[in-house]
């Protein structure tokens, strides 16, 4: 499989906007356009092949299910991940001749998905550095009202950070880069250590991702028994996810009632104490 | 004479906040610029003079970074203060508005990162991903049509409640209701990562014992190979993949390390496993 020219622009467009920091908004750009599993389909419509995208979109998707950036720190802008590694990937695992949707297939995904990822983290400080050039003359702007010029600043200045730091390598690493990836197998055996070993990390690297969320939820360990109950409606009773989202909704809507009719006993407490 | 802004002008400070809240984006001035890209429109209407212009705008020069979907309400607290103070009330001052912004962008951050990248972005993008097995677009499309329609809806929402109430609509956030939502919607979160771990997690083993050969009772000579993960499996579906992720969780939360360095683990853990025979994905050309 190859990426020609047109392809690498459009796959360099999407870089530039979907960051955390990109031109299209928080909403429907970070939080949807650079979701892997989103932006597989924008990459399988770009590739023309839209069914082994969004597999290993998805594949690569559990990796980052829980990404959260606080205070500005991103473990990996997502931008790279969707828009060179997805790309990279689907370009590996068709020139492997494997499944994207077979374990292998999903690991090597992940693999180059993750190593991609660093690239996305150089990309976010270099481009928030840069903004900083704008942002100078933004706040001499703001003495001379002239608000055009803050606009400018907040909106149309940061495109040209985005164009230098995730166009061009976007699509320098996208048009050269499937080549080469394309053609894994002539210079690297499956049977070999390295290729086992990348296999192996993309079955444990969605992992960590799960880790990230759980680090967040679970304080202490008896909550974990929540996340157990997950995983056993999936493993042992072999309920999909659209109905695990169901008994989890269920269980949740009755920890809620027991939750207010908790606190509205103890506001009555209090009301029968003030009235004695 | 009191001013009112016109519905035109609010709207025009939220979709700029919306379409702009991290645009600008810098480590020293986060989401500044964008707030007051926002405030620009309601700033111009409500005074003519330039003087009274600048010093408003002065007001929204501090840094100011937080969770921006749910920060929509800071904006919408700051629209409702601004009017109120260009119809007299002296006691709004500059000191009062960033008093409220910057002691609202810390708690809304936390609030906002566990909730929405924390909670509800995970349990639409399980769903999501199972409704794309097989590669089907469905599970794209679902996750970028709800996640967009609602998350609009609940910014405008409490963009607007912010604008009515001002300082009290933070009720709405950190209310008893809010909290016994929030905590529910945590415990399905968790639930539903659960059952993703089990159905998009496969860590297997490649281990085998042989454990010597036996004579059935037709007296042929049958190899006896305990399978390692049949056996593991046996005791709980995807037990290795379970403990993976428990490693994981311990591994950041009890020993505080970054997921990068916890990643780098893994590689090692690979190598080593792959080196000793524990995992072998058994593929050639």
């Amino acid at each position: 499989m190859t990426i020609n020219i047109f392809q690498a622009v459009l796959l360099g467009i999407m870089a530039s906007l979907t960051s955390v920091i990109g031109a299209l908004g928080t909403t429907y750009s970070w939080y949807t356009l650079s979701r892997p599993l989103v932006a597989s389909l924008v990459v399988g419509i770009i590739l023309g092949d839209v069914t082994t995208s969004i597999m290993v979109g998805a594949a690569i998707q559990v990796v980052y299910i829980a990404l959260v950036t606080p205070g500005g720190t991103v473990s990996a802008d997502l931008r790279a991940v969707c828009y060179i590694g997805i790309p990279l990937a689907v370009a590996a695992v068709k020139g492997a001749g494997l499944d994207p949707a077979s374990v292998q297939g999903a690991g090597l995904a992940v693999s180059i998905g993750a190593l991609v990822g660093t690239v996305g983290t150089v990309m976010f400080y270099s481009t928030a550095t840069m903004n900083l050039i704008w942002q100078q003359i933004g706040w001499k702007a703001i003495d001379k009202l002239n608000y055009k010029t803050i606009y400018l600043t907040n909106f149309v200045f940061p495109l040209i950070s985005h164009f230098v730091i995730a166009f061009l390598p976007t699509f320098f690493i996208t048009y050269y880069g499937t080549n080469v990836v394309a053609n894994l197998k002539e210079w690297l055996p499956m049977n070999g250590i390295p290729m086992k070993t990348m296999f192996t990390l993309g079955s444990l690297l969605p992992a960590v991702g799960i880790g990230i969320l759980l680090k967040q939820v679970v304080q202490n360990p008896i909550d974990l028994i929540i996340f157990f109950f997950g995983f056993t409606l999936a493993a042992a009773l072999k309920i999909n996810l659209v109905g695990a989202a169901f008994v989890g909704a269920m269980i949740a809507f009755l920890n809620y009632k027991i939750i207010m009719i908790g606190s509205a006993g103890k506001k009555a407490a209090a009301s029968n104490e003030e009235d004695l | 004479m009191t001013v009112k802004l016109t519905k035109k002008t609010k709207d025009s400070a939220f979709w700029w906040w919306y379409n702009g809240n991290l645009t600008g984006f810098t480590h020293q001035h986060m989401q500044t610029f964008g707030f007051m890209c926002a405030m620009i429109p309601v700033i111009k209407e409500l005074y003519k003079d330039d003087e009274h212009r600048l010093r408003s705008l002065k007001t929204y020069t501090p840094f100011f970074n937080t969770e921006p979907q749910i920060g929509s309400i800071v904006v919408g607290i700051s629209v409702g203060l601004e009017e109120a103070r260009a119809n007299g009330h002296e006691e709004i001052d500059d000191e009062m508005i960033n008093g409220i912004r910057a002691g609202l962008m810390g708690p809304l951050a936390g609030i906002g990162d566990s909730l929405i990248p924390g909670t509800y972005i995970p349990i639409l993008l399980s769903i999501a991903l199972g409704l794309s097995s097989g590669g089907s677009v469905l599970g794209p499309i679902f996750y970028a049509v709800v996640y967009i329609s609602t998350m609009t809806f609940f910014m405008k929402y409490i963009f607007d409640k912010g604008y009515e109430l001002g300082g009290r609509a933070v009720d709405v956030i950190i209310g008893d209701q809010a909290v016994a939502f929030r905590e529910s919607m945590v415990m399905l979160g968790t639930i539903v990562i659960g059952s993703l771990a089990a159905s998009w997690i496969g860590v297997s083993t490649a281990l085998k014992f042989n454990l010597g050969t036996y004579f059935n009772a037709a007296g042929e000579s049958v190899k006896s190979v305990l399978v390692l993960n049949d056996v593991l499996n046996g005791i709980y579906p995807n037990l290795l993949s379970l403990l993976t992720v428990l490693f994981t969780w311990y591994l950041m939360t009890k020993r505080k390390m970054s997921p990068i360095t916890v990643m780098l683990i893994l590689v090692v853990i690979a190598l080593v496993g792959v080196l000793v025979g524990f995992f072998d994905p058994g593929l050639s050309y």
